[in-house]
């Protein structure tokens, strides 16, 4: 219900300014379906509202909404410049945004896998034309085509899942699929295996992790920087809410089969990401390297399947979504109409021309490295926390070397912009005042939940605990 | 309830930091950005003095406690508190950071209030990590102290200063992220046999933990504190960041920051793993001692002063690693006290290698000679330094020195010869290098060099006075250190292995301690 709500909110929305001409503030209108949404999904909190049996505004859901829309709300404002600067086309851009926007809390708050998978094609189909929106770059559109490629291959596979899942189980419904699983006492049959890795593949392929990556660091440097903050944050928010629902409640009987699985798919995205980081120069792709690498920190989380865990995986998405956005917020105001300004390079003596943008990055950045007192420091205490309760603690002390190694690249942009002197400063226009707004807000919203994330943990763990 | 005297201290420097937002960061405001910064500074020594004038030097109990709930719903806590080792240390952290922001006015003008913002950060943060009860909020002050200062080295460092920045950060960091997690191990013990997440550090002291988890969590621990210290073959960052930090970094780095990984020793890894203390006791004195030795001896090569005494660091520390290794009282209090007079002669020492380089842009040896003619004074301030870093009786460095020999020779006379070499080896190049730069003949480029300004007498004196204080009257410092020392050894001896208590390493105090 709550789904309908806020997706009919964004949507007609979305829907009414298409029609209008370029020059309508379309982007307030959008901000105003999100507040509408968020009131919203305020007024369902603990009430458990349930639609058709498919989709479900539990906590769990709502909290995840929370997010996307914070999510949705800061890409709004961080986008108005990136799109005046490339010309892109605005009604488009905002309403695609905000249907993948819905297509992300309904994924969120679906219960049902048929709805799931109507959900990610929402998503994916927005995001894969934003990544593609700017027409004229090749860069742009090879992101875009291998993106959406490689992206029907998963949804393929991902479809495929949910067939067999049906074949084996007779039913579509997580709760309905988890009681058939849990019936079965015995070992699981090759068939519940396939539809189960199938399922897997999906998910890992959209929230990036190794094997499943290779499409990131191509779409991520495409896209324009604002598409990039959304969907680096927005669709990793989606796709972990419904994968930790999938694998945490309907296959949660079957943790004795997938852990071993997600076990090396962590351990894998984690090395991967930030080992192969530290070789990028491009800041663009240091961060797509960065953000797969956090998805392993979520498959810690997701493994250990505690309820440190659980609420672990929604802190840091909230963590996360703050801070990578405000990152990818301060590239997009770096960018140049002729110049896309994403080398380490680019970087040089940043502090001495724009200090409050390298200070704002600085932040970001060392939240992403995990640093109190910013919030990266506490999402990764806990998942490392909820490792430790399972028994994970090979898993937890690769996190933590891994999250050393990442602190290398994301100092190497620190030294960019405080240590090195530049020979070419950047010039730049102004910043505009939404956009500046949102970054200090991100900035304001890293360190509060650095240094006072009681409120949030006890609010995440509510949320979680209603449900699995 | 009480004034809340720590949680000030600690939020002090940080008001004042911020308060230096509203001084634009231009030329002509250069003066008033460092004289506002160093009376806050100043403000905050006089506090960490209130503190010790207020202290119960008898009692071994942690005083001035403050305690919130902060993350509850995991037993994380605001929980803030000290105690006669504490006390003592961050009196020296409020005594070196005025000195700091002063030893900077000159050297510094590019981006000075960052710079001061920087230290005033930092000084927070070190405060923040000696008053911590609650190992969380103990890695929050020990992993955000890393930001401010590898701003000062990245930023006003010298040529080499991006890579010795990283490479202090990356090694630090390596060692504490394992710590966390041997922090985060230790709650969850707790959580699974007292039924509730703590990170609280006296509830942690009376968890009985199993030897083979003790081992561990201790490896983790002295891991990080180790490269901290740093301990050989951990130390080969600190020659760096000291070589490259400016003179106000180079201060608080040797005067404070190397103080932590030492006192993590005592507060933490020895009393809460008690049985893998005793066991890795003998290993650690033994790679202190290699420390001592090859310090010394890597530093007389040196032709650069800052190397110099950077290596003579690791010697110095490796001292202090070896009386906490002793666990009887005369080893640990020494070191404790050992601790304090690093901080005092080997700061000294820095600040003067800096204004020698403020003047002459050089820091090799071979570029000075016959200074005693050029600048009397400075080369008197210069000798009592090095006598007190030496160890000379009458100054602070002996009474250290002493009482860890003394420890160590009850403890395991093998150890105390070798150790006491050092101390021979620290007087030659000391005393190598000082004659070197001061006696000879003057060459022409330092004929015209100027004596001490007003600015520095204002650096310098008072770390002579407190040199010259710690020697003579010894017992002022000792009487707050002494209790907190037994009650730390009484805490590792109650969770010691029976044999080891038999094997003589239980020393009682002897007449004239």
């Amino acid at each position: 219900m709550a789904c309908v709500v806020a997706a009919a909110i964004a949507a007609i929305v979305a829907e009414a300014f298409r029609a209008p001409g370029e020059r309508m503030p379309i982007g307030p209108l959008g901000a105003i379906g999100l507040i509408g949404a968020a009131v919203a999904s305020f007024l369902l909190w603990d009430h458990h509202a349930v639609s058709f049996g498919v989709v479900s505004a539990d906590n769990y859901a709502l909290f995840v909404t929370f997010i996307l829309i914070a999510v949705g709300l800061l890409s709004l404002a961080l986008a108005g410049p990136v799109i005046e600067r490339q010309g892109l086309p605005v009604g488009e851009y905002y309403a695609l945004l905000l249907f993948s926007l819905g297509g992300m809390i309904l994924m969120a708050m679906a219960t049902d896998l048929i709805v799931i998978f109507l959900a990610l094609e929402v998503l994916s189909i927005g995001v894969y034309v934003l990544t593609g929106i700017r027409r004229d770059s090749p860069a742009s559109v090879e992101a875009a085509f291998k993106y959406f490629l490689l992206g029907a291959f998963a949804s393929a596979f991902f479809l495929y899942g949910i067939a067999f899942t049906y074949g084996v189980t007779g039913s579509t419904r997580l709760d309905r699929i988890g009681t058939v699983i849990a019936a079965q006492a015995m070992s699981p049959s090759p068939m519940q295996l396939l539809a189960m890795g199938l399922l897997f593949v999906g998910f890992a392929f959209k929230v990036a992790a190794v094997p499943f990556h290779m499409w990131t660091p191509d779409a991520y440097e495409g896209a324009p920087p604002s598409v990039t903050g959304f969907m680096s944050t927005g669709v990793k928010a989606a796709a972990f809410a419904a994968f930790a629902r999938v694998f945490l409640s309907a296959l949660a009987p079957m943790h004795g089969e997938w852990s071993h699985v997600v076990w090396v798919i962590a351990a894998m995205t984690m090395i991967l990401g930030t080992v192969v980081g530290v070789a990028q120069t491009s800041v663009k792709r240091m961060l797509a390297y960065s953000s797969i690498a956090h998805s392993g920190y979520l498959l810690v989380a997701l493994l250990s399947a505690n309820s440190s865990g659980k609420s672990a995986i929604l802190f840091y998405l909230a963590t996360y979504a703050l801070t990578n956005l405000g990152a990818f917020g301060v590239i997009g105001l770096l960018e140049q109409r002729d110049a896309a300004n994403d080398q380490l390079t680019d970087y040089a003596g940043l502090w001495y021309t724009q200090p409050v943008l390298a200070a704002l990055m600085t932040v970001f950045l060392l939240s992403l490295g995990g640093f109190p007192p910013f919030g990266g420091f506490i999402a990764k205490w806990f998942i490392f926390t909820s490792a430790i309760e399972a028994g994970q603690t090979w898993l937890a002390i690769i996190g933590v070397l891994t999250s050393v190694v990442s602190v290398f690249f994301y100092l190497r942009v620190i030294v960019q912009m405080y240590m090195t002197s530049s020979t070419a400063p950047l010039r730049l226009p102004p910043v505009p005042l939404v956009a500046g707004v949102a970054l200090v807000a991100s900035a304001i919203g890293v360190l509060y939940l650095g240094v006072l994330p009681a409120q949030v943990i006890d609010w995440a763990a509510a949320s979680i605990g209603t449900i699995f | 309830m009480s004034f809340p005297i720590l949680t000030s201290l600690v939020v002090l420097p940080i008001v004042g930091a911020l308060a230096l937002f509203a001084l634009r960061d231009e030329e002509e405001n250069e003066r008033a950005i460092q004289i506002f910064s160093l009376v806050v500074a100043i403000a905050v020594f006089a506090v960490t003095l209130l503190l010790w004038a207020r202290f119960d030097s008898a009692s071994a109990d942690f005083q001035f406690v403050e305690h919130h709930a902060w993350i509850p719903s995991f037993g994380i806590s605001y929980n803030v508190g000290i105690d006669g080792i504490s006390l003592l240390l961050i009196v020296l952290t409020g005594f070196l950071t005025p000195i700091a922001l002063l030893c900077s006015w000159e050297s510094v003008h590019k981006k000075t209030r960052a710079f001061c913002m920087a230290v005033l950060l930092l000084e927070a943060a070190m405060i923040g990590v000696f008053v911590s009860l609650d190992l969380f909020l103990f890695y929050v002050f020990w992993d955000a102290m890393l930001i401010p200062m590898y701003f000062l080295i990245g930023i006003w460092g010298y040529d080499r200063r991006i890579y010795a920045s990283l490479k202090f950060l990356l090694y630090t960091m390596a060692g504490s992220v394992l710590m966390l997690l041997a922090i985060l191990g230790l709650a969850w013990l707790h959580q699974t046999t007292a039924g509730s997440y703590s990170f609280d550090l006296l509830a942690l002291y009376s968890l009985p933990i199993p030897e083979h988890l003790q081992f561990w969590f201790f490896l983790a621990f002295a891991l990080a504190f180790a490269i901290k210290v740093p301990l050989f073959p951990f130390h080969t960052w600190l020659p760096d960041a000291h070589v490259e930090a400016p003179t106000a970094g180079s201060v608080i780095l040797a005067g404070v920051l190397l103080k932590m990984g030492t006192y993590g020793l005592v507060r933490f890894a020895f009393p809460l793993f008690p049985a893998a203390a005793t066991f890795f006791a003998p290993y650690l004195a033994f790679l202190a001692v290699v420390g001592i030795i090859y310090g010394a001896l890597v530093a007389m090569v040196q032709p650069d002063m800052k190397k110099l005494v950077a290596y003579s660091s690791v010697s110095h520390l490796g001292f202090v690693v070896l009386g906490i290794a002793t666990l009887n009282t005369q080893g640990v209090q020494g070191a404790v006290y050992q601790m304090l007079n690093h901080g005092i002669s080997t700061g000294g020492l820095f600040l003067i290698v800096g204004m020698l380089s403020d003047r002459r842009h050089t820091r090799l040896i071979s570029e000075y000679g016959g200074l005693k003619l050029v600048t009397p004074h400075l080369v008197a301030a210069f000798l009592i330094i090095t006598l007190s870093s030496i160890g000379l009786p009458g100054l602070n460095g002996f009474v250290g020195e002493f009482l860890i020999l003394l420890g160590t020779f009850a403890w395991n006379p093998k150890f105390a010869v070798c150790a006491a070499t050092g101390v021979i080896l620290s007087a030659t190049y000391m005393l190598w290098m000082f004659q070197r730069v001061n006696y000879g003949t003057v060459s022409e480029k330092n004929r015209a060099l100027p004596d001490l300004k007003p600015r520095e007498w204002a650096l310098l004196v008072p770390v002579i006075a407190l040199a010259i204080l710690m020697g003579v009257l010894p017992n002022l410092f000792l009487r707050p250190i002494a209790p907190s020392v037994e009650r730390m050894l009484e805490q590792v001896r109650r969770g010691a292995p029976v044999e080891a208590n038999a094997s003589g390493r239980d020393v009682t105090p002897r007449a004239g301690n």
